[in-house]
């Protein structure tokens, strides 16, 4: 007993404290990190800008042409209702801004400082400019965690959009991805463009990912396809979250 | 530094241990921001590490283990937890303890960044390690991936890691030293 309790005498503090800060740590990774990202977002805050007066004033060639999309897209919608083709409507997205990068090197991740207040949820689809760039993962009160194309784990159904030869694409970090093919013969040239495909469950089909830049016909089990994202994977700054 | 010695043993333990933790806390929060002139290839320095090779530096390898594995589990949680960090994060702990420097070697900066350059490249080779054996990448790609990240990665971490290390290594020794006086 008068051993155990010199033993206790001398070691219990480091014991105690052991114990505590690998219960902490226990936490910390069982709730996501919450804490941590809302911190983090606490601190950035001040230092995030808004849009400047340069990005605001987007040329009149762009605004034409968006205005050109928006005219065929009305109409595009109005000839699938009258073929009665089951889509809803285009929703509103949330505008959010990057705050952070992936905490570790592995993973292609972005942190953006909106939230679950802002209505964000897991399985949102993330859109920068130029296309798709990933889906949300992990949701705090004021941050979110979003999985980026460019990992080597997301997996995108995608499609070529002038053949419709189909395919799932595979993140190769930074901004290429590998599209392989169903199909053993695609039709498939360089330059063609990528979106994501109809048959996709995880993002809704159609949305912009990139541009074939080399094709592999002789890759085996199955033909490959280089792609090159168009959405700035590495600078992005502000992105726009729709709902699944 | 005085005002420290003239506190309790209970009340110094506590402000030691505050520190600590604070300085554990900013790691972290760094750890998702690119800074300017800390990114090399879209890598940021590793920060984690830094802090468990400072604190393992004079310590025993159980206690270099305990902080790789507490930093590890906190790092799960903000990334992914398969692969787990907690592995290369407590062999670092460990090794950077077995290394024994302050014995050999009394300088302090260049071992350090040389300590730090050596330790990423291991945490790194073990990420990489359960990558392949999880087996939902490709093998090549891991490998190349993994010489892009432990290179860039080793090369921020050791230049960064007097930053980390200098402060606190400061800190602990004074701490040491007024509890030996006492």
């Amino acid at each position: 007993m008068f051993i155990l309790r010199r033993w206790w005498d001398r070691n219990g503090v480091a014991i105690v404290l052991g114990g505590l800060t690998l219960s902490a740590a226990w936490l910390v990774r069982q709730s996501q990190g919450t804490a941590l990202f809302e911190a983090y977002q606490l601190m950035t805050r001040p230092f995030q800008s808004g849009p400047t007066q340069e990005e605001r004033l987007t040329d009149a060639r762009v605004l034409e042409l968006k205005q050109q999309l928006v005219e065929l897209e009305s109409q595009n919608q109005k000839l699938k209702e009258l073929l009665d083709y089951g889509k809803t409507q285009k929703q509103q997205g949330i505008v959010a801004p990057v705050v952070g990068r992936s905490a570790d090197h592995w993973w292609q991740q972005v942190t953006l400082g909106r939230g679950s207040q802002e209505g964000i949820k897991v399985g949102f689809v993330v859109m920068g400019p130029g296309g798709l760039v990933g889906r949300v993962i992990s949701v705090t009160q004021n941050t979110s965690r979003v999985l980026l194309i460019s990992d080597s784990t997301s997996k995108v159904g995608a499609v070529i959009s002038r053949s419709r030869s189909m395919g799932f694409m595979r993140g190769q970090g930074s901004n290429r991805a590998v599209l392989q093919f169903f199909d053993k013969v695609p039709d498939v040239r360089r330059g063609d463009v990528v979106s994501t495909s109809p048959v996709s469950k995880l993002f809704p089909s159609g949305l912009p990912l990139g541009r074939v830049e080399s094709v592999n016909l002789d890759k085996s089990p199955a033909p490959e396809a280089v792609i090159e994202l168009t959405a700035p994977i590495s600078y992005l700054e502000w992105v726009i979250v729709y709902p699944e | 530094m005085n005002n420290i010695s003239q506190f309790s043993p209970w009340v110094r333990q506590i402000i030691n241990w505050v520190v600590t933790v604070g300085s554990v806390i900013l790691c972290l929060m760094v750890l998702p921001a690119r800074l300017p002139g800390m990114e090399l290839l879209g890598i940021a320095p590793n920060w984690l590490l830094i802090w468990v090779v400072a604190w393992s530096i004079k310590r025993t390898a159980l206690q270099g283990a305990l902080a790789g594995l507490a930093l590890g589990l906190i790092q799960d949680g903000m990334t992914s937890p398969q692969p787990t960090h907690v592995l290369s994060l407590a062999l670092v702990g460990v090794l950077t303890a077995r290394i024994q420097k302050q014995r050999y070697i009394q300088e302090d900066f260049i071992s350090v960044a040389l300590i730090v350059f050596g330790m990423a490249v291991v945490g790194e080779t073990v990420t990489a390690i359960q990558y392949s054996f999880i087996g939902d990448r490709n093998l090549a790609e891991i490998w190349t991936d993994h010489q892009r990240i432990a290179l860039s990665s080793a090369i921020l971490s050791s230049l960064w890691a007097p930053v980390v290390y200098y402060p606190l290594n400061r800190w602990w020794e004074q701490i040491n030293l007024i509890d030996q006086s006492n």
